[in-house]
């Protein structure tokens, strides 16, 4: 029996515009175990940043969770509860963000206040979540710095962001979103600003602190070379929908998906020999455009006929693999031919 | 007009080392005062650049690498001559078979070499002048450097826009409705339509989402061999450069640490931060990641206004020893075309990046 931390089950997440609604989260299904560390893939503008945005109910109007169910294991009696049916500025919810859940953003600038001190954000979190003294929270918050690998923490926390480097910066940020212990934190694109030798860093660094802590992790990435480096477990996700997930050494050994198979073809290899890329044809679609049946169909190596009008379901092809593409599927196929 | 200028030059003296080379850079030095006060009184100099040396070959691809803030960039553009390089030689051999200095030219005589010599920027969004339909966007320097007349230009732009895989109909359009790579080929029809010889590519790639980024990839590509260009691909992207490149020129703080013939660096590097660099990408394979462990760089880039002492990279190096403290080390011929700036490069033995 698996131990799950967050299971998303048919998560929608509709964003209504003038032009039209676009369907940027369209039936997610998905399990975090605790203390795995699983990777979300895809191309820009697949929907990795608003489910993930959406698990602690930080979805931003237009957009609004339009149905499906987002139950956290979280608490000390493991009681479930429905993230997706908390009021989004209620005191359940906010109870969670920051102390349960915690989320790394992509850029490490904008996602901290030029206006308050690196301390004064970090003891912020520690103060609302754990009702300590503020000198033991100011402490805590030198503590958390230095584990981060910040040099002179006791006198960094009283610098103003701008102060610091970019992997700084997004050292800080780490330091912010463990201050609490979160069960699970939530990184989108911690790395992709950063140099390849920072990133390095950061990610041993993140990779440390979740065997000390013991939390999940949900990562959202392109760079297939990070997601090798440390997932244990892969969803793909295309048009808002996951359409493969399996074990990462699946994904790159064995990759079931047309998709996950041509995203693996197009990256440039650094431990290879020089070859021809195999970049996937056209680009992700317009929102307000999207393709009948199957959304990948245009794009897709192996299309048939019955992909441009039937929308393809989950199938399980083993224990912890799962595709959603009509290859797997027998039966639609030969409905569609008789 | 342009013949008469170059015919006025008295650079007839200058030689390049071997006769395919295409550029060749000597001490090429670039500082940027910094000031301070009402009167801006200079009180120290960024070396962004600081005395690189290195040289393209005809039709060759060479890879400029580096973390971000060792220069690469600048040095881009000195070639270019966006920048007025402080000192040096950016030698050029022209279509006669001329070698000119284009450090040396002022901003009259650099005119026809802004044609040969193009550039393409990183950020497809910010590159594009909002404001110009996709037309005079790319035929802005035909109309500039009055190279064409305006069907000559249509002509051309059209044939152009073809090439790098977007329909001519869209030749009155404006940027805005274009999406990140379909801007890059933009930006790549602009910087082939003075049919240059040399593209200084600045990141061109790193923009882009990576299915994107393989087709851009496979066209810059397929046009060098149409054009026959030459590219000096700039780019913190190792899996890129390994991908595009002929050859490396590897960079730290504003200086050249390691330079070869062929990608030798990346299998045999000799520069201890040449081989931390490598050790840090990310390998796409979850097999590979029991199989060694990687040399984490400590410490961050070095500040290019007030480096260390000796050699540049001591601080973060982990074979220092005491002679790099106080010595800067020089780029030295290792043999086979192999330059390396590292005191100690024949007595370690660095690990390059494992083929799979």
């Amino acid at each position: 029996m698996s131990d799950v931390l967050l299971r998303v089950r048919d998560l929608r997440v509709h964003f209504f515009t003038d032009e039209g609604i676009v369907k940027a989260v369209d039936g997610v299904d998905l399990d975090i175990e605790r203390g795995k560390t699983l990777c979300l893939v895809g191309e820009s503008g697949c929907g990795k940043s608003v489910a993930c945005r959406s698990f602690l109910n930080i979805v931003q109007p237009p957009g609004r969770i339009v149905s499906g169910e987002m139950l956290f294991y979280g608490g000390a009696d493991r009681e479930p509860v429905d993230l997706a049916k908390l009021d989004a500025k209620g005191r359940q919810i906010r109870q969670i963000r920051g102390k349960e859940i915690s989320m790394i953003f992509q850029e490490p600038m904008t996602s901290l206040s030029p206006m308050y001190t690196v301390g004064n954000q970090i003891m912020e979190n520690i103060l609302l979540h754990t009702g300590t003294s503020k000198e033991d929270a100011r402490e805590k918050a030198i503590d958390l710095l230095g584990q981060v690998g910040i040099p002179k923490p006791d006198r960094l926390i009283d610098e103003y962001p701008f102060r610091l480097s970019g992997g700084m910066r997004q050292r800080a940020m780490i330091a912010m979103a463990l201050s609490c212990h979160p069960n699970l934190l939530v990184a989108d694109e911690p790395t992709t600003a950063l140099d390849v030798t920072t990133q390095a860093q950061i990610l041993d660094l993140m990779l440390e602190l979740q065997h000390n802590y013991g939390m999940a992790l949900l990562f959202i990435t392109h760079d297939l070379g990070v997601v090798a480096e440390i997932a244990d477990d892969v969803a793909v996700m295309y048009l808002g929908k996951i359409v493969e997930r399996a074990t990462a050494r699946v994904i790159f050994n064995e990759p079931q998906h047309p998709y996950t198979r041509s995203l693996l073809r197009s990256i440039p290899k650094i431990a290879m020999k020089r070859e021809e890329l195999d970049p996937i044809k056209g680009m992700v679609p317009s929102p307000f455009r999207r393709p009948e049946g199957c959304t990948f169909h245009p794009r897709c190596p192996n299309v048939m006929d019955v992909c441009r009008h039937v929308v393809p379901s989950v199938t399980q092809l083993d224990d912890t693999h799962t595709v959603q593409c009509l290859l797997y599927e027998p039966e639609p196929v030969e409905q569609a031919r008789s | 007009m342009a013949n008469q200028l170059l015919a006025t030059q008295e650079q007839t003296d200058l030689t390049m080392r071997q006769d395919d080379y295409l550029l060749e850079v000597n001490n090429l030095k670039m500082y940027f005062p910094i000031t301070q006060g009402l009167f801006a009184r200079v009180k120290g100099f960024t070396k962004a650049v600081d005395d690189v040396s290195f040289f393209i070959r005809d039709g060759e691809t060479l890879g400029l690498v580096g973390e971000s803030g060792c220069g690469k960039t600048t040095a881009g553009r000195c070639i270019a001559r966006a920048y007025d390089p402080t000192d040096g030689q950016v030698l050029y051999r022209n279509g006669d078979g001329k070698v000119v200095d284009l450090a040396s030219l002022n901003s009259r005589e650099i005119q026809p070499y802004h044609r040969e010599v193009r550039m393409i920027f990183q950020d497809p969004y910010s590159s594009l002048n909002p404001r110009m339909t996709v037309f005079d966007n790319i035929s802005e320097a035909l109309k500039v450097h009055k190279m064409a007349t305006p069907k000559e230009m249509e002509e051309r732009v059209e044939y152009l826009l073809k090439r790098v895989g977007l329909r001519p109909e869209y030749i009155r359009r404006y940027p805005h409705a274009f999406s990140g790579g379909e801007r890059q080929r933009i930006g790549i029809a602009r910087a082939l339509v003075t049919n240059p010889h040399l593209i200084i590519a600045d990141e061109a790639v790193s923009a882009l989402d990576v299915s994107i980024r393989a087709q851009i990839l496979n066209l810059m590509e397929e046009l060098q061999e149409e054009f026959s260009l030459t590219y000096l691909f700039i780019s913190h992207d190792l899996s890129v450069i390994r991908h595009i490149c002929d050859r490396v020129v590897v960079m730290y703080v504003g200086k050249v640490v390691e330079t070869s013939s062929g990608l030798d660096p990346y299998i045999n590097p000799m520069h201890p931060y040449t081989e931390a660099l490598m050790s840090s990408v990310p390998v796409s394979n979850p097999d590979a990641r029991e199989a060694g462990a990687r040399i984490r760089l400590e410490g961050q880039v070095a500040d290019p206004s007030s480096p260390p002492s000796g050699c540049y990279f001591h601080p973060r190096c982990r074979y220092v020893r005491e002679r790099c403290n106080h010595e800067e080390p020089a780029l030295r011929d290792m043999g086979n075309d192999h330059f390396v700036a590292c005191h100690f490069a024949e007595e370690l033995s660095l690990e390059g990046v494992r083929m799979v």
